[in-house]
């Protein structure tokens, strides 16, 4: 019954956005004013090197014939299609001839572990402390808490990020001010390394981890204060039920749930990058790859990442659909 | 109370880890024998591909300033081609069919193995077969022949005649580079090959690089003296140098600041920043306008001479006066740089060949207004005005007539808002009731000037200052930024642009051909098509026949290059396709921490910047100060 009424429509609905996703992630750059042959073609010859303008045109031609940009767009359509089938994204346009999967695999770790760290610790963080400040909303402490939560979360991430880096890259020097890892390291799976990276993480992390908190927290605990004014929570209450019981069995439980299905939509786009922070940090990730491959029209490096979002974006809010019974048992897909 | 003693154990594990991380020392390279240099391109985004042959490589990332060696360089600090792997100058035959390259005697490639005629040879022969390397179609189409006389001397017949067929192999930031043989024969698809480690003839090695791109370490050659570099100008100071890339601004200052950056490209405000810091950080010049000012390359304004009304001469002569050039100067670069009237910067011989034979013609250059009226647009006293302003927002500038023209320029053109406005009337434009202008139609006159979407950049800088003055004079302008400006204005898809009013001149020597030969008519392409000639796509027959003439002629005949380059120049002025306002202006610092004797102005012995080939060549002039 559930399988034929419920996920079988599903996992067709599935599928269909995801094609439907990649469709239009295919032909949006091509109606885009750059061109990706010729933005290579004035990037060579804009730094410097001396290209006749008599043989341009035979440069445009070699190009357009190495990106596979011959044929008409249903063509290129149909053979991006086919090497999707075999996992192949093809070559970089303007990091040619590098497979665009070879770019994605060396910015994914970086990124994957900046803001899967930060996206979950902030959310649990901000869920619990703002749940038990919710519920302890007319305490002092959660009033205080409060107060420093509602200064935080305004500030522009930019002028955060920046004001991190003069405090600990400037005025105290304690961290570095630049890069996933210390200049001249070898990447590798030991403690002086993972230890160089952590530093070199600390400051790009604190900046995420610190709004994302405090926005967490606010939310959390406006949530937590309308759940605790529910009925079931004064009875819990009355009929003498231990204060700790109800605030994580009755309250942060049932204020959780649209919480869930923010961390799903939140770890999904952490495939699109965290563009400024990568820019104030010079930090690795797929953020700056995704907006020079948007910059120069690079359309294959624009499919592969944002192919890689569309996926990540609807499986993980299939995974939620799926297991939200085991948060909520109300829900039942019958 | 368990419970307490968990979150007690998780808090002190967290301490644990980010105290440790934060103790974790750094691997160094020893910093006293470091130079770290800001890489101008950004990010690497190949960071294991060095097939400089393929596509568009960050360069100057050590490859070409500092790992490879070129057969010639230019230096456009002294005005000197420098000979690399070449031992002399190109020798041609009387036609330009034929051309003698003698090469330098030994040298060694990186990993031992020497360099000869075969590898110059090999070079030029894999690159006509295969298509796929950037050179492929000008060295498929005019080379002939190629091959070798002896170790040390190569000789290339070309299809065509062709004076500057060298100048393929001449560095100016950038160039077709020789490959060693021993590795490139070995390989089966050269376009995919990533040469990586990569051999050069340079004094240095490469030690390691990030894989994320943002930073890449040289270590020296210990036969570095085996380097053009090593056997011209010795042996280069620091031990290992490092390109790095700051994708922030303030980071790049910061780094300065902090001593973990040697050289520096700013943005105007980063330099503001850097420069107000003092302390060891220094600026090209060492009063104002303390930029780097003879950079060979010249900024302003292009017209689309394609479409209306800008294919009128009088129109885009009209817009020049209505610049007033010291607001212009002073909002673009708070005045600090140097102005040229011609298409041509003020630089290095440039001012000695063109801009000074020419003040007469300019002073007698003259607009024809309507009804007998003669408007003579040239202000030979632009640059002191310059100078005027700077006095007025307290920087100490001299008065020495001399010093001023080679700070601020020869001249410019009047501000005459009113000659404007007759030259528009003329033509059929009017205003309304507000002052604003309307187009001979009687519709408003809108201007959109589509660029760069960077506002550090100079043709940013432009574009807006443009935009202010052309309000003020009543036009509704505005400025368009956008990353697909380059594709915009190649397929003619603009108004107006920022983009250089000129192709960059060489920097060294009297030959304009690289600059005036993207005028040449055949390269022009209707409105929609792939434009292969200048932004502007202005032509004449007259300019073509002037092309026609410095293609035969010699450019190592200075008499008769500088005479026929003249002629072209003059007709730029006449036309005015585009507008030549300042040179490059360059904000660039060094910090003297670490190591001193940099080339600046005061002691200009060669190019100043970390990105171009003439980095290498710097390096064995530089001295540590000895700070650890």
């Amino acid at each position: 019954m559930f399988i034929r009424n419920y996920l079988i429509p599903r996992l067709l609905q599935y599928f269909l956005v995801i094609f439907l996703g990649i469709t239009i992630v295919f032909f949006i750059p091509r109606m885009a004013p750059t061109n990706p042959v010729e933005r290579t073609i004035a990037e060579i010859r804009s730094r410097g090197t001396y290209l006749d303008p008599a043989y341009v045109q035979q440069m445009v031609d070699a190009l357009t014939e190495m990106y596979g940009l011959s044929g008409s767009w249903l063509q290129q359509y149909k053979d991006f299609w086919v090497r999707l089938s075999t996992g192949d994204f093809g070559v970089s346009f303007f990091q040619f001839p590098t497979p665009v999967m070879t770019l994605i695999k060396r910015a994914l770790p970086w990124t994957v572990g900046l803001l899967f760290t930060t996206t979950v610790f902030s959310w649990l963080f901000g869920n619990i402390v703002g749940g038990i400040a919710g519920y302890a909303h007319n305490r002092r402490w959660s009033k205080l808490l409060d107060g420093i939560m509602m200064f935080i979360r305004p500030i522009p991430y930019y002028v955060f990020a920046l004001g991190l880096l003069i405090l600990f890259g400037y005025v105290y020097r304690k961290f570095p001010i630049a890069g996933g890892a210390s200049i001249g390291r070898t990447p590798s799976f030991t403690l002086s390394y993972i230890l160089d990276v952590l530093r070199h993480a600390f400051l790009p992390a604190t900046s995420l981890a610190v709004l994302g908190a405090a926005s967490w927290f606010q939310t959390s605990k406006l949530i937590v204060q309308n759940v605790n004014a529910e009925d079931f929570v004064q009875y819990a209450q009355l009929g003498g039920v231990k204060e700790s019981r109800i605030i994580f069995r009755y309250i942060i439980r049932n204020a959780m749930l649209p919480q869930i299905t923010n961390l799903a939509l939140s770890l999904g786009q952490i495939l699109s990058g965290a563009l400024i922070t990568e820019i104030v940090f010079s930090y690795p990730g797929l953020g700056n790859l995704l907006y020079s491959a948007i910059s120069t029209g690079d359309y294959n490096l624009i499919m592969g990442i944002i192919s890689l979002s569309i996926v990540a974006i609807t499986t993980l809010v299939l995974i939620v659909d799926l297991v939200y019974p085991l948060f909520d048992p109300r829900i039942r897909y019958k | 109370m368990r419970r307490t003693r968990v979150v007690l154990l998780l808090v002190c594990l967290t301490f644990f880890v980010l105290g440790a991380a934060a103790l974790a020392q750094e691997i160094a390279f020893p910093r006293d024998q470091t130079l770290i240099v800001n890489m101008l391109t950004g990010r690497v985004g190949t960071p294991s591909n060095f097939n400089e042959w393929v596509s568009w490589r960050w360069r100057d990332r050590g490859m070409q300033n500092l790992a490879n060696e070129p057969l010639w360089s230019v230096d456009f600090a002294t005005g000197q081609t420098i000979d690399g792997l070449a031992s002399g100058d190109p020798v041609y035959n009387e036609d330009f069919t034929k051309l003698t390259i003698p090469l330098r005697e030994g040298v060694a490639w990186s990993d031992g193995v020497p360099f000869t005629a075969d590898d110059v040879v090999f070079t030029i022969e894999t690159i006509i077969a295969e298509p796929g390397l950037n050179s492929h179609p000008t060295f498929a189409t005019l080379v002939k022949n190629v091959y070798k006389t002896g170790d040390y001397e190569v000789v290339i017949e070309l299809s065509e005649p062709d004076s500057r067929f060298h100048t393929h192999f001449l560095d100016r930031w950038g160039c077709t580079w020789i490959m060693p043989k021993h590795i490139f024969e070995q390989v089966d698809d050269v376009v995919s090959f990533e040469f990586d480690p990569f051999v050069g003839c340079g004094p240095y090695k490469l030690h390691s690089y990030d894989p994320a791109g943002y930073w890449t370490a040289w270590e020296k050659r210990e036969d570095w003296d085996k380097s053009p570099t090593g056997i011209r100008f010795g042996e280069p100071a620091p031990k290992y140098v490092l390109f790095q890339t700051f994708a922030e601004s303030s980071a790049k200052v910061i780094a300065q600041f902090t001593h973990q950056l040697d050289i520096a490209d700013h943005d105007a405000e980063g330099f503001a920043a850097a420069m107000a810091q003092g302390g060891t950080i220094r600026a090209y010049q060492l009063s104002y306008p303390w930029v780097v000012n003879n950079d060979p390359c010249l900024t302003g304004i292009t017209f689309n001479t394609m479409v209306e009304p800008f294919n009128n001469r009088e129109v885009r002569w009209a817009l020049v006066l209505a610049i007033d050039i010291v607001e212009y100067l002073a909002q673009a670069v708070d005045g600090q740089a140097t102005l040229s009237p011609v298409h041509v910067p003020h630089l290095g011989a440039y001012p000695e060949y063109y801009i000074e034979p020419m003040q007469d013609w300019l002073k007698n250059f003259a607009l024809d207004l309507g009804g007998g009226e003669m408007f003579y647009p040239y202000d030979p006293d632009a640059g002191l005005r310059i100078a005027e302003y700077a006095r007025q927002r307290g920087h100490k500038v001299g008065d020495d007539p001399e010093e001023l023209k080679n700070t601020f320029g020869l001249g410019w053109y009047k501000y005459a808002p009113d000659v404007a406005e007759k030259l528009l009337i003329k033509n059929g434009f009017s205003r309304d009731a507000n002052g604003r202008w309307l187009l001979p139609d009687g519709t408003p006159w809108k201007i959109q000037i589509t660029d760069i979407n960077d506002v550090g950049h100079h043709q940013f800088k432009n574009g807006n200052a443009a935009v202010q003055q052309w309000k003020k004079f009543g036009i509704d302008a505005e400025y368009v930024a956008t990353d697909a400006y380059t594709s915009l204005q190649q397929v003619g898809d603009f108004q107006v642009g920022a983009v250089w009013p000129v192709t960059e001149p060489w920097g060294a020597g009297a030959d304009l051909y690289r600059s005036l030969n993207n005028f040449y008519s055949e390269y022009m392409a209707p409105i929609g098509e792939l434009n292969r000639g200048h932004a502007s796509r202005w032509s004449s027959p007259e300019f073509d026949e002037i092309i026609r003439r410095m293609r035969a002629t010699d450019p190592t005949d200075i008499e008769a290059t500088v005479a026929v380059s003249t002629e072209a120049l003059k007709i730029l002025v006449e036309e005015m396709p585009s507008i030549p306002t300042y040179g490059y202006s360059g904000f660039m610092t060094w910090d003297e921490y670490y190591w001193t004797n940099w080339p600046g102005a005061e002691n200009p012995y060669m190019g100043p910047y970390g990105h171009w080939g003439t980095l290498k060549y710097m390096l064995p002039f530089l001295k540590p100060t000895g700070n650890k």
